[in-house]
This record gives C-alpha cells, structure tokens and sequence, in this order.
C-alpha cells in the first residue's frame, strides 16, 4: 500500500504572505489620491482609515488638484457636485500644503461643505518616531 | 555472492522554506509598523460658519480658540500661550457637554498652525472640531 505523502504547505504560505504584503503597499495607493507631491501637515492624530475617498489637493504654488487632476477653483463646486453624487457619504480628504494661509484652505473647504460633503477630513502625516 | 547494499542518503524533496517564511512574516510586521509613516491619514473637521456665516443666540461651546497673525493665541477671549492652552484645554473639554472647538482664524495664519492647534485639541479629547472662516 502506498503511503500518502503530506502536502507541502510551505511554497502556498510564502505566497500568501507576498501577496498580503503586496496588497498591504498597493491598497492604499489605488484607494487614496495622494500622487500629487504635497507636504501635508504633521500630526499625532490619525483619526482617518484607509477608504475611497475624494481627495482635494492644493499646493503651495497654489494649483488646485482633485483626484489627482488639475483643476481651476471656478470648475471645484461642479466637480464636487460631480463626485458627490456618486455616493453623498464619500469622504472628502483635504490635502492642503503646511505653508499655504488658511483663509485659502477655509475657501475650498467652504465650497466642499456648500456641496453637501457630510464626511471632512484635513490630510496629516504621521509624526516620526512615534 | 554477495549482495552490495546501495545506501541512500535522504534528500529533502523541494527547497527549505522555513526561513524564507520566517522572513516573510517579519516583513509583514515591518510593513505593518511602517505603513502609518508613509501614508497620510487625517482629522476630521467640521466647517459650521463657512457655509453660513451665522451663528445661534444660545451655544453650547465653550472652547473656541483664535489663532492672531502675529503668533499670540486666544483662547475663549483671553490670550494664552501654547504651553497655557495644553493645560487648559482638557480642563475645558471635561466641563465641555459637545467637547466641540472652534478653531478661527486671522488673515495671514498659515495652515500648519491649525493643524498643530486641531492636533492638539483631538489629544486632549475633542469630540468635534470646527473651523471659522473669521473671527466673530
């Protein structure tokens, strides 16, 4: 009688695991719109996860990008409109510079909260060595 | 005759990945320590007067916090400094019913001090954040 041998589980957990760790670098790249090299404010507080958002970039150069796509300030309000209507819920990310004036930031998040976005949240890093 | 024994030295069949493993699994840890520093979260904010820039007879705040061009800080109208205000905020949050803060504004702030003042209120227990467009 032929005695079965045990399955090698060893090569299917390596791959599982480089899959874990590839989808661990990859989600949060496809899910977020954080292409746009900003320098966002840092913070001790991470109140925001990982989610499908819409994300509002504005630089200190003063160009104004949503999901990764240049925009003028005129074209914000449709745009959001636009995004909002897709899910009302949907959280808006405001991924603003530290070196731009506030009143800047405060006239985007104006026209966001005009949209009816109900869900608001100001991009922040991480504060090393925490 | 004789009959010569063949020995066979046990070979293991495919390659060894204990420690290959091993390795995975500490990197799975690394990237999960890692991955809050290179990726931004946030704080989520509320906006009342910028939509409308009114606000009732009767309000429940009590901790509203005004950020001047020149560096000072005021804190429910009386001015404090950054080191006054960390021991005065959760003390106000405590007796606070909402722990909501108001964070206005003058013209020329710029945008870090905000955030370093919204940060600093959600560490001391702010349940909700709001920015003003102005100071009233």
């Amino acid at each position: 009688m032929r005695r079965m041998s045990n399955i090698d589980i060893l090569p299917m957990a390596c791959v599982g695991l480089i899959l874990v760790l590839a989808m661990m670098v990859i989600a949060p790249m496809v899910m977020t719109h954080t292409q746009t090299p900003v320098e966002v404010p840092r913070a001790h507080t991470a109140e925001t996860k990982t989610e499908e958002n819409l994300t509002i970039t504005f630089n200190a150069g003063g160009s104004l990008f949503v999901n990764d796509k240049e925009i003028a300030l005129e074209q914000l309000t449709e745009t959001i409109l636009y995004e909002l209507e897709k899910d009302s819920f949907q959280l808006v990310v405001i991924r603003a510079d530290k070196d731009v004036l506030h009143v800047d930031v405060m006239e985007i998040l104006a026209k966001v909260k005009s949209c009816g976005a109900k869900r608001i949240a100001c991009a922040t890093k991480k504060i090393k060595g925490e | 005759m004789k009959r010569r024994r063949i020995k066979f030295s046990i070979q293991p069949e495919g390659l060894i990945l204990n420690s290959l493993v091993d390795i995975a699994l500490a990197l799975v840890i690394g990237f999960i320590v890692a991955i809050p520093l290179f990726f931004e979260s946030g704080i989520f904010v509320n906006a009342p007067g910028v939509a409308k820039a009114e606000a009732s007879e009767v309000s429940e705040i009590k901790v509203n916090i005004h950020l001047r061009d020149d560096g000072t800080i005021l804190l429910n109208e009386e001015t404090v400094t950054y080191e006054q205000l960390t021991e005065l905020l959760p003390e106000l949050l405590a007796r606070s019913l909402g722990r909501k803060v108001i964070v206005s504004t003058d013209a020329e702030v710029r945008y870090e001090r905000v955030i370093q003042i919204l940060d600093l209120a959600k560490q001391h227990g702010a349940g909700e954040l709001a920015l003003l467009r102005e100071k009233r």
